[in-house]
C-alpha cells in the first residue's frame, strides 16, 4: 500500500480534474438527471418536463476514468512510479479551477 | 444537515491549514496562536469524511436548488450569483478528486520537499474551495431559502 496508494491518489488526482473539465466543456456526462420528473436517464439526454442536470454524471465520468487509469497506474513498475512528481496532484486541479474560472467568466463579466 | 456539516468542515480544515501554512510559536498564549496550535494531521480523516458526506447532502439538495431557486435567480438576472454557484459545483467536484492524495500526504510523514509542498497546496486549495462553497452556498440560501 505505501507504495501503490500515492501513485493511484495522484493519477486519479490528475485524471479525474483533465477528465472533469473535458466532460464539462464538451458535455461528456455518463448520465442524465432530470430533478423535476425525478428520472435518470443513460448518457447526455435534453432537458424535458424541466431543466436538465448533468453535474452528477459529468462526476461519474470522471470517476471511472480516475480509477482505471490510477489502477493502472499502480500496476507500473517500480522505476516508473518513482518518476511521477506528487506536485500533480495540486497543479492539475489548480489549473482546472482556473479554466473553469476562465469558462465562467460570462456570468461576471459582459 | 448539509450546512451544519459545512460549518464542522469549515472549522476543521480552517484549523488544520492555520496551523501548517501559519504555525503559532510555543507556548501559544493568544486566541489566535492556540487556534494555530492544532495537531494538524489529526483532522485529515475528519475533512475526507465531513468533506464526503457533505458533498453527498449537497448533491441531494442540488436537485431542489435546480428546480426551485436557479430558475428565480436566472428571471431576476442574478447572473454573478448563478455564475457563483456554477464555480461552487465544479470546484466541489474537483475537491473530491484532491481527497485521495490529500489524505495520503496527511497520512504519511511528508520525508522530502516535495510529498511537504503537496501536502500544503493540497490543503490549502482544499480550504479555498471548502470556504467559496460555504460563503456561496449561504449568500445565494439567504437570496432565497428553500421552500420559501
Amino acid at each position: 500500500m505505501s507504495r501503490v496508494f500515492p501513485v493511484f491518489a495522484v493519477v486519479f488526482a490528475v485524471v479525474y480534474t483533465v477528465t472533469y473539465a473535458l466532460a464539462v466543456w464538451k458535455n461528456y456526462a455518463l448520465f442524465t438527471y432530470h430533478p423535476a420528473i425525478y428520472e435518470f436517464g443513460f448518457g447526455v439526454q435534453k432537458a424535458k418536463d424541466g431543466p436538465a442536470m448533468y453535474w452528477y454524471g459529468w462526476m461519474a465520468t470522471s470517476a471511472i476514468a480516475a480509477a482505471i487509469a490510477g489502477g493502472m497506474a499502480s500496476l507500473l513498475p517500480a522505476a516508473a512510479q518513482r518518476r511521477l512528481w506528487p506536485g500533480l496532484a495540486w497543479l492539475v486541479p489548480l489549473g482546472a479551477m482556473l479554466f473553469f474560472a476562465w469558462l465562467l467568466r460570462g456570468y461576471f463579466f459582459r | 444537515m448539509h450546512g451544519l456539516l459545512a460549518v464542522a468542515l469549515l472549522g476543521a480544515i480552517t484549523h488544520q491549514a492555520a496551523s501548517m501554512l501559519w504555525p503559532a510559536t510555543r507556548p501559544a498564549g493568544s486566541f489566535s496562536g492556540r487556534f494555530r496550535s492544532v495537531a494538524a494531521p489529526g483532522y485529515a480523516n475528519a475533512v475526507v469524511i465531513l468533506y464526503l458526506v457533505t458533498a453527498l447532502l449537497g448533491a441531494i439538495v442540488y436537485a431542489e436548488y435546480r428546480v426551485s431557486v436557479r430558475i428565480v435567480l436566472e428571471e431576476l438576472q442574478m447572473r454573478a450569483a448563478n455564475g457563483s454557484f456554477e464555480l461552487k459545483e465544479h470546484l466541489a467536484a474537483i475537491g473530491l478528486g484532491m481527497l485521495p492524495a490529500y489524505w495520503w500526504y496527511w497520512r504519511q510523514p511528508a520525508t522530502d520537499a516535495a510529498a511537504r509542498r503537496a501536502r500544503s497546496v493540497l490543503t490549502a486549495i482544499l480550504a479555498f474551495v471548502v470556504w467559496w462553497n460555504f460563503l456561496v452556498g449561504h449568500i445565494l440560501n439567504n437570496i432565497r431559502g428553500f421552500g420559501s
